[in-house]
């Protein structure tokens, strides 16, 4: 029996006592060792949220073999899910990755941690803690970030070969803008030393507290050189980003600091334009160029929110403008196991522009397509689970930098141990 | 400056984009005006917020002045902003003297920042891609906005914003005007706002000019504002060198500026003081890693002097070093090739002469054939300076020294000098040249009652 999956949940700067209850479902097998996968599973996490391992089960024979695996996986998913990041990291980030074996026989668990920062980093041994009761509300940072941005194509580019390197180039400036810019929590703009959750009761079953940020910026960087006459380019073309981004960040609710918070959620407002940005070129990689899309102002995905069952956390996703609810159902399915109806997702916190390169017809003929088609009714979870879910009531000592995680599945690792 | 008045200082940088299809005339100009249209509107919007320096404050003036702060609404006088300033006080009172520094009307200015809030919820709708293809230059820089307003110290709040953001698009306007102006084919040269406190009634006003163009060139301009102020056309206050300089801006060459100001100055019978107008540096001895200990009295005071004329707009040349003076003299034939790398002394006649070569100033002599009778000399010495308003250069005996005023009582005849003296050799330690009276007010018993002196009155070129 083999199960395999990513943790996602929440670096915390301090050692921290409290952890998650663990859920671990079945993975249905898929074989291909599928990189993509752990780069859109992290596409689909809020700010605060990021890959923090992986775990295995395994029979006890293959566990020496399994430790290998694991190995090789957690640099191999850092990899993937660090390039293309804008954002660089700061000293305080924590760069220890988990790894998690568990002997499906003996159920015994063996955690470790790699420094994926050093790629000769050995494995720290650590443990693995799982406590009853369900940590609730972690509090949540929301924004919405308007951008106005225009990307030149210098002369010497060719679209749409060049546009990748055009957009990042130009969303590499805008990043580092907003990682530098002020942020202004529920309208103060505090020290970052400042406790946010003051005065709370630590075991009080607070509600989710809500945060608004603010983020900004100065007009424009003043000239480094002393320049007498504007800077002339010449260009073949532009690329102009225009609208409007929903952003989310959660922060663990182990005191966090205000500087911590402005962290996360700029992450977040980073990290979203850049995905959906990779998203429509890989799209249009895939897809091929389409002549008729220039000078046509085309839709990027557009974020919707689809909410954690058990908890009070969300989840996100992007939506194509020919796709609908239940694409999206269906990916959540596939990437994270759990069922979402779909008048959970919440779709409405980014509008859908006038945009002419929408197929209302399309989509019309889609649903109906779906609408007749059975909901997909997989056994949830399969013998092992249901006992599996009690049975982690054990006490097992957590470690370093665990401070709440929830197992969540990916498809694809890479195993020697296929026939089963 | 009107009492009971605060200044706001409002500075930033606007990006200024804009995409030229063509590069003919008109097309330009209608690309480069449409840019400043569009940045008028950035503006205006509710997005842009304000930052008070050295502090937690940010000002949304769009949306009526509403504040971070809770206890700033926008209903409060604006001096309640200064309070919320953290001030660094150690600092400051290091530096320079306890004395306030009254005759500055710019102390205690506030200082604001342009900055934006983009997580300002517009009615913006999930983002889109537009692909251009057409060809064009991309013209590119960041506009140096600075604005100065003056407000009655009890307008609320709410109100300076609209002053300012007002202030703001006036300045856009003033940019484009000299943008367009200047501008050679796709060369559009940056517009750079200066500040100048022009006298009364007009006070305090903002110029553009555009940056690279010297100020030579830049005398049609300066006619017409001159007359639009009413300035008079043959003294020289909107030179880039007259520009206001603001308190909190120090001077990065290390002189200190008019240490007289610091002074006390006496009070004498039927009589007042009339002193040097405008700014000059203080140099004397040691200075600049010259050791001219005992023969380069004279050459300092001539340096104060050039630092006067360089400060009041009348040259853009730097101060001269001793080797350029000597040089200078060579070449109009006072001295003889030997006086190169040499110390030898010089008087106002040299002195005059290097104003001549260097500067193209010209200057008065004035003969005393004893000290005694500079006690005599206060009506022509405070003449000279309510016209002129030069510091003069004084040399005889063995000794030369710069007279920055004179304090004169018509009536009792009693004269003191105001001296600025080049043979301190310490650091710029204001509090040590007023203490000692390196720079003071002396008696007539000040000068060699026996000896002849050479003043050097040096005049103001008639230009603006």
């Amino acid at each position: 029996m083999k199960t395999s999956g990513l943790l996602v949940g929440s670096h915390n700067i301090t050692q921290s006592k409290h952890c998650e209850q663990s859920l671990v479902s079945q993975s249905h097998s898929v074989i291909m060792y599928n990189n993509v996968c752990f780069l859109k599973v992290s596409r689909m996490l809020p700010g605060g949220m990021s890959v923090i391992g992986v775990f295995l089960v395994t029979p006890p024979e293959l566990s020496k073999e399994a430790q290998n695996t694991l190995r090789r996986l957690i640099f191999a998913v850092d990899k993937h899910i660090s390039k293309g990041r804008l954002w660089s990291l700061t000293e305080e980030d924590v760069t220890e990755k988990v790894t998690l074996h568990i002997c499906s026989k003996t159920r015994k668990v063996v955690c470790r941690t790699y420094d994926v920062r050093d790629p000769k980093s050995s494995a720290k041994p650590a443990d693995w803690k799982y406590q009853s009761g369900v940590c609730t509300s972690w509090p949540l940072l929301t924004c919405s970030v308007g951008l106005n941005l225009v990307f030149p194509v210098l002369e010497m580019h060719v679209l749409p070969q060049d546009m990748e390197k055009c957009m990042k180039e130009g969303l590499q400036t805008w990043a580092k803008q907003i990682e530098d810019g002020l942020c202004l929590i529920n309208g103060d703009a505090m020290p970052g030393e400042v406790e946010l959750l003051g005065g709370q009761k630590k075991n009080a079953k607070a509600v989710q507290q809500t945060f608004r940020a603010q983020i900004l910026i100065p007009m424009a960087e003043p000239q480094s050189e002393r320049r007498l006459t504007a800077s002339v380019k010449v260009c073949s073309g532009s690329l102009t980003l225009k609208g409007m981004v929903q952003c989310r960040a959660y922060l663990h609710s182990n005191k966090p600091r205000a500087k911590h918070a402005t962290e996360v959620i700029k992450r977040d407002v980073i990290n979203t334009v850049s995905s959906r940005v990779e998203m429509f070129l890989e799209d249009l990689l895939m897809e091929g160029e389409d002549k008729g899309s220039v000078g046509v102002q085309q839709v990027l995905p557009r974020r919707v929110f689809a909410p954690v069952p058990g908890m009070s956390l969300c989840v996100c996703d992007y939506m194509f403008p020919d796709e609908c609810v239940s694409d999206v159902s269906d990916r959540l399915k596939e990437m994270l196991d759990w069922e979402t109806p779909e008048d959970s997702i919440d779709t409405s916190q980014e509008a859908v522009p006038e945009a002419p390169t929408i197929d209302l017809k399309n989509t019309v003929v889609q649903k109906n397509l779906k609408a007749k088609s059975t909901l997909d009714a997989r056994p949830k979870t399969p013998s092992e689970d249901p006992t599996e879910a009690h049975k982690s009531h054990k006490t097992y000592y957590a470690g370093v930098a665990m401070a709440a995680a929830i197992a969540l599945l990916a498809t694809g690792t890479s195993l020697i141990y296929l026939s089963d | 400056m009107v009492v009971g008045n605060i200044i706001l200082r409002l500075r930033g940088s606007l990006e200024f984009k804009c995409q030229l299809d063509s590069t003919d005339v008109p097309h330009v100009q209608k690309v480069i005006s449409r840019t400043f249209e569009a940045l008028g509107s950035q503006v205006k919007a509710e997005s842009l917020v304000l930052s008070l320096s050295s502090s937690p404050v940010f000002l949304w003036p769009n949306k009526g002045g509403h504040a971070t702060a809770g206890e700033i609404s926008p209903n409060r006088p604006c001096k309640d902003l200064q309070q919320l300033i953290q001030t660094d006080d150690q600092e400051s009172s290091r530096k320079k003297s306890a004395k306030k520094d009254k005759n500055n009307p710019t102390a205690g200015i506030i200082n604001l920042t342009l900055m934006t809030e983009v997580t300002e919820p517009g009615v913006l709708s999930a983002p889109t891609l537009l692909r251009g293809s057409k060809k064009h230059h991309l013209l590119q820089t960041t506009l140096p906005m600075d604005c100065v307003v003056s407000v009655l110290s009890s307008e609320s709040i709410s109100v300076v914003c609209g002053t300012l953001v007002g202030a703001l698009c006036s300045q856009l306007g003033d940019m484009e005007k000299v943008a367009l102006r200047h501008m050679k084919g796709t060369a559009l040269l940056i517009p750079q706002p200066f500040h100048f406190l022009l006298p009364a009634p007009v006070g305090l006003v903002t110029v553009v000019y555009p940056a690279g163009v010297p100020d030579s060139q830049l005398e049609t301009q300066r006619k017409e504002l001159h007359s639009l102020f009413e300035l008079p056309d043959d003294r020289p206050y909107l030179r880039r060198a007259n520009a206001l300089h603001f308190p909190d801006e120090p001077y990065k060459d290390g002189y200190l500026r008019n240490p007289h100001v610091h002074l006390n100055h006496p009070a004498l019978e039927n009589g007042k003081p009339y002193l040097v107008q405008g700014v000059y540096s203080y140099h004397h001895y040691m200075q600049d890693r010259v050791d001219d200990n005992g023969w380069g009295c004279a050459y300092r005071s001539l340096q104060t002097i050039c630092s006067w004329f360089q400060q009041q707009g009348y040259v853009e040349r730097a101060v001269p070093s001793h080797k350029e003076i000597q040089q200078a003299l060579v070449e109009v034939g006072d001295k003889q090739g030997s006086f190169l790398g040499s110390r030898q002394w010089i008087g106002s006649i040299e002195v005059a002469a290097v104003l001549d070569q260097l500067l193209g100033v010209t200057s008065k002599i004035m003969f005393v054939s004893q000290g005694s009778e500079l006690a005599s000399k206060g009506r022509e010495l405070a003449n000279h300076f309510l016209s002129e308003g030069t510091p003069i250069m004084i040399g005889g005996g063995v000794l030369a020294h710069t007279i920055l005023g004179v304090a004169w009582s018509e009536t009792t005849g009693q004269i003191r000098y105001l001296i600025l003296d080049p043979h301190y050799t310490g650091a710029e330690d204001l509090q040590v040249i007023t203490d000692k009276g390196w720079c003071g007010w002396k008696g007539p018993e000040f000068w060699d009652q026996n000896a002849y002196y050479n003043l050097c009155l040096p005049q103001r070129p008639k230009t603006i």
